[in-house]
């Protein structure tokens, strides 16, 4: 299993069933870069098979925040769009991040940019601290939010609120973040750490099938009509059932 | 002598559509939905163009359908009114100026707007049900996707007016103006999306409109297949460049 620092962008601890995942380039912000990408990748396909881990955590290293995007003095060096279109495939970080059962917890401070914004709508659970700051500029640089921001944001706080965020480039505080539910909590920065921690160790305490299976039935189930959604919750919900009253015998 | 059902003002990369059946209250009648629908074709293909904005004249932004001026309340009738899916089907941003009352199918159509300002005063509200009516220009469609269903059965029951404050609460209107000050507000929103990269905007626009009938694993795919496209554009180097160089970007639109 993966532990200490073998990782150049971040820094991977466990404590217990909570482990945490801190993006480490300081130095820009925690900029994701296609290092970051790769390590990313390959820690959250070990987490996932990780059965020591039942909750992650994911925060930004430094005092200025999260992460302020995509590390652009890496752009425009993709080769052709067909092996960029196959490298999104080839390593799909997002659809990792999108299909881990265990619970994601994202502890967000100072800039949440760009990137950062969409890593963080990966989170189940988003707590920011009060000095946070959220804004997606990528259309104002001529692209558009491309790890899954255009899916989840509008998911996350609705499809008008996330057009004017996008296409203004609105910046939010974290108040204004809270309000739209781009965030489920605020608190100081000296406790966000603490309040991260606190909300995965009361999830810890959970039933880990459970949670995966909660999970489970909201996210698959708000992809189907609502007949259709409510025969998997009750599928997934027998199954538990089952799996429950043959460990009592 | 009729006067003119709506007009266009352009300014660089921002058409703004008036309103101007101002003696109806903008009330829709056949013509004003058949010029509406020409202005929205014609500014479509204006590569110039890249933000819209619809509004009103006089104290309202649209009170409805004019039906007063109706010969015959036909199903061919009511489809010659149709315009909410013209304005929903427009590829670049489109904002709502709600400078007044905007009422059953004046709501509908600021619905199929992206997002909706709005002057203190305004009121909103489908009223369709106490004419015998459903609303039937996409009330009872994209009001829940924005206000969620609960809401939008109270809201369209009761037929009840709606104002300014709870409409943004719930997410009906995105931000209020001062009256006097709406216009300019709308305005200098509409030049930030105009000053960003104009297939970008409209990517955007596409991928989370589209998205919404998705599945959350289709909408990404789709937003990679559009963002890949976008790598084909000066624009997106540009943009790139400008961070880069710490400068404005200058986007061309290719």
């Amino acid at each position: 299993m993966i532990t200490g620092n073998r990782f150049h962008t971040l820094i991977y601890s466990k404590n217990g069933p909570v482990a945490t995942i801190s993006l480490n380039r300081p130095e820009v912000v925690n900029a994701y870069n296609v290092k970051m990408r790769d390590e990313l990748f390959q820690l959250l396909q070990a987490i996932d098979i990780d059965d020591d881990v039942k909750i992650v955590v994911i925060r930004g290293n430094g005092k200025k925040g999260f992460c302020a995007g995509a590390d652009l003095t890496e752009f425009g060096t993709a080769p052709s769009q067909i092996i960029a279109r196959q490298a999104r495939w080839d390593r799909d970080i997002w659809g990792a991040f999108r299909n881990l059962d265990k619970p994601i917890v994202g502890a967000l401070h100072g800039w949440v940019i760009g990137l950062g914004v969409e890593i963080a709508c990966f989170c189940d659970i988003r707590i920011a601290s009060e000095d946070a700051l959220f804004s997606l500029p990528e259309v104002a640089l001529g692209m558009i939010p491309a790890a899954g921001g255009t899916q989840t944001i509008p998911r996350s706080i609705g499809s008008s609120r996330a057009l004017k965020m996008i296409l203004t480039n609105q910046k939010l505080d974290a108040i204004t973040a809270l309000d739209m539910g781009l965030v489920h909590k605020i608190v100081t920065k000296e406790v966000l750490l603490d309040e991260a921690y606190k909300i995965a160790q009361q999830l810890a305490d959970q039933d880990e099938a459970v949670l995966a299976l909660s999970k489970k039935s909201i996210k698959e189930g708000m992809n189907l009509p609502l007949n259709s959604a409510l025969s998997y919750e009750s599928r997934l919900f027998s199954k538990l059932l089952s799996s429950r009253l043959s460990d009592r015998e | 002598m009729s006067e003119l059902p709506l007009h266009v003002e352009i300014n660089k990369h921002v058409a703004c559509i008036y309103f101007s059946r101002s003696s109806s209250d903008n009330g829709i009648n056949a013509n004003f939905a058949e010029e509406l629908r020409g202005a929205i074709d014609c500014l479509e293909h204006n590569d110039q163009i890249r933000v819209l904005l619809i509004t009103g004249s006089g104290g309202s932004f649209c009170v409805g359908t004019d039906f007063g001026s109706l010969n015959q309340n036909s199903i061919e009738t009511f489809k010659s009114l149709k315009i909410s899916d013209f304005v929903a089907g427009f590829s670049k941003p489109v904002i709502a100026v709600l400078n007044g009352k905007a009422l059953d199918q004046g709501l509908e159509t600021a619905l199929a707007c992206d997002f909706r300002l709005a002057a203190e005063g305004a009121k909103l509200g489908l009223q369709q049900v106490s004419n015998g009516l459903i609303p039937w220009d996409g009330g009872t469609q994209r009001l829940p996707r924005l206000v969620g269903e609960s809401r939008a059965i109270e809201i369209i029951l009761s037929g009840r007016l709606i104002d300014v404050d709870e409409a943004q609460s719930i997410g009906l209107v995105d931000d209020v103006f001062l009256t006097d000050e709406l216009m300019d507000g709308a305005m200098s929103l509409a030049e930030i999306i105009a000053g960003h990269g104009p297939i970008a905007a409209r990517y955007v626009k596409e991928a989370i409109k589209t998205g919404q009938d998705m599945s959350l694993d289709n909408g990404l795919r789709l937003e990679a297949d559009l963002n890949i496209l976008l790598q084909s554009t000066s624009d997106r180097s540009e943009g790139i460049q400008s961070f880069l160089e710490k400068r404005k970007p200058i986007f061309r639109g290719n």
